[in-house]
């Protein structure tokens, strides 16, 4: 019985993680093949066979998308609003996670808390609050740019704790103190003592930050603003392949940005690509 | 002697300073940082909230918030929470298989590596383009539509399938949520130690003991805390359903037809506003319990 016993045991624990693995892995490519034939091979589902499942493949789709002026207008703006929501991050999230850290470490649990909020509130009940004051401000809210701010929010679970983890690691209070006692004010040790040292943390914040962005729709759609996944739906209905190839196409920039982020953070311990 | 002199008395002045500094002045410097969230984070949710607790004449009253649970609302809520619970099961189930084989299998050792990566990847790969692969899989003219079709002889949008039903929305969802699930319970899955297994079967366990009596009530709160970040991960998300389907049939996109729409003549502007309102309420008691539950799995991993 015993023997037996042990057989099954052992069958069961080489054939579940086996199978788990192979399951997984047909169910996360599969999309993505159908996505890449969809885009490039220009033969309906229909009409595909054996004998032409070679013809007709073209990187036209993705290229034609470029020459439509609102596409690329919403693109330009996509990138334009990352770029910003960068900057606008760095400068509001370092020096405060710098000063929580060097003379407010008790206030560190209240600022994680607040900071994790954004998930609480997602961006469908967000935007509703946006609409409620709306009338209100309408001078601000008209700009496409107005919504760099709540960008900022959004991204506010992966940011902080990425910049936090990075600011932990560094001994800041003998940074800061030599810096200071060399004669460089506030100013000077943030750009040339800490920032330098806090290279890899901003580096995958920006990148969290950019993916945020650039897939970020909801709050977009609703407030009509023309950003590029905004497009992207209203594109994608008149013409799908060329909609769903630009898909593909960011699919694969969040991808290489994620990409790159988990293979830098992985050395320093301490990857943030989980919301909570 | 002066290098010593400097960094000793460096440290002294700043801590005689200090203390002054700190008992009045510091909580300053985060002034901006409670500013910006207060303004752009907590008054526009506490702006629906007044919404849909007070009329446009301004009186009080929780008819607004009843009344998000009748004719279209109430079926939305419905089929958001059968859809939200069933691909959060299913999550929670293969992303725990997937996180365990991750953590136990010794062999191909960039297998642990890669699944790891990738989870951190496509936990973060909803959206507008995940719903386009899917259209382009599953859809009418999918690619899996017409293998299956071909191979099994059956087509599938005949017999009721469909990417905007329950299972169509479970399928797609689960893109992001195992791997999302992968890389929360990873930790915990990491905790079950050898010994524990050890001294079960030194004891007379089996594979079997051990799972009843030590693995699953060990990682219990994890997986019930995978579950409910699983629903609060479905349940809130927009874009990846709103670029599956035309109707509002979820509590997301009624927020959103209510928001997008002009209902000012007719009131029913406010019924958004209580749907955002209750969304708000499920994810705070939902992520509550969940921060609840996770310090209770944490227990285990040291």
């Amino acid at each position: 019985m015993s023997a037996s016993a042990a057989g099954r045991r052992r069958l069961s624990n080489v054939i579940v993680p086996i199978a788990t693995v192979l399951v997984c892995a047909v169910y996360f490519v599969l999309p993505l093949i159908a996505m890449t034939r969809f885009s490039f091979q220009s033969i309906p589902v229909i009409n595909l066979r054996w004998s032409n499942l070679t013809s007709r493949w073209s990187f036209d789709p993705v290229v034609e998308p470029f020459r439509d002026e609102q596409l690329r207008s919403a693109m330009y703006l996509s990138i334009k609003l990352a770029v910003a929501t960068v900057f606008a991050t760095m400068a509001l999230l370092i020096p405060t996670t710098v000063w929580v850290n060097l003379r407010l470490p008790r206030m560190r649990s209240i600022i994680e808390f607040l900071t994790v909020l954004p998930y609480v509130i997602p961006p469908i009940a967000l935007v509703a609050g946006i609409r409620v004051v709306q009338p209100h401000a309408r001078w601000f809210l008209n700009s496409h740019y107005s919504l760099v701010p709540f960008y900022v929010v959004l991204a506010l679970p992966f940011t902080y704790r990425a910049l936090d983890a990075g600011m932990r690691a560094l001994d800041l209070k003998t940074l800061v103190d030599a810096s200071r006692s060399l004669g460089a004010g506030w100013g000077t040790t943030l750009r040339r003592a800490i920032i330098p040292n806090l290279r890899t943390s901003i580096v995958s914040a920006s990148f969290l930050t950019a993916t945020v962005v650039l897939g970020e729709y909801t709050i977009a759609s609703v407030l009509l603003k023309p950003t590029l996944t905004q497009e992207l739906v209203v594109f994608q209905q008149s013409n799908g392949q060329q909609g769903t190839a630009m898909s593909l196409l960011l699919l694969v920039a969040t991808t290489l940005l994620l990409g790159v982020l988990t293979i830098v953070t992985r050395k320093r311990g301490g990857a943030s690509v989980t919301p909570v | 002697m002066s290098l010593t002199s400097a960094t000793t008395s460096a440290p002294d002045a700043s801590t005689r300073r200090a203390p002054k500094q700190r008992r009045s002045w510091a909580w300053l410097g985060v002034v901006p940082f409670f500013a910006f969230l207060v303004i752009f984070l907590i008054a526009p949710a506490l702006s629906v909230f007044q919404k849909a607790l007070f009329d446009s004449d301004g009186n009080f009253g929780v008819d607004a918030l009843k009344n998000a649970f009748t004719g279209q609302n109430r079926a939305a809520f419905v089929f958001s929470v059968k859809l939200s619970a069933l691909s959060a099961f299913v999550g929670v189930v293969v992303g725990g298989l997937l996180a365990y084989t991750a953590s136990t299998l010794r062999r191909p050792r960039w297998l642990r590596t890669f699944i790891s990566s990738f989870s951190g990847v496509a936990a973060n790969l909803g959206g507008v383009p995940l719903a386009f692969a899917f259209l382009a899989l599953l859809g009418r003219q999918g690619l899996l539509t017409r293998i299956i079709n071909d191979g099994l002889g059956v087509d599938i949008y005949r017999s009721g399938f469909a990417l905007d039903s329950t299972a169509g929305f479970v399928f797609v969802y689960s893109y992001f949520n195992i791997p999302l699930m992968v890389l929360i319970t990873l930790p915990a899955v990491d905790g079950l130690k050898d010994s524990w297994r050890e001294a079960c079967a030194n004891l007379g366990g089996t594979s079997w003991t051990f799972w009843r009596r030590v693995g699953l009530p060990v990682l219990t709160p994890a997986l019930l805390g995978g579950f409910l970040l699983l629903f609060a991960n479905s349940f809130s998300a927009f874009a990846t359903a709103a670029a599956l389907t035309t109707k509002s049939t979820l509590v997301p996109l009624r927020i959103g037809f209510y928001l997008g729409g002009d209902f000012s003549s007719t009131g029913e502007q406010q019924l958004g506003y209580s749907l955002a309102a209750w969304m708000m309420i499920i994810m705070v008691v939902n992520m509550g319990i969940y921060y609840v539950l996770r310090r209770r799995s944490e227990r285990w991993q040291q």
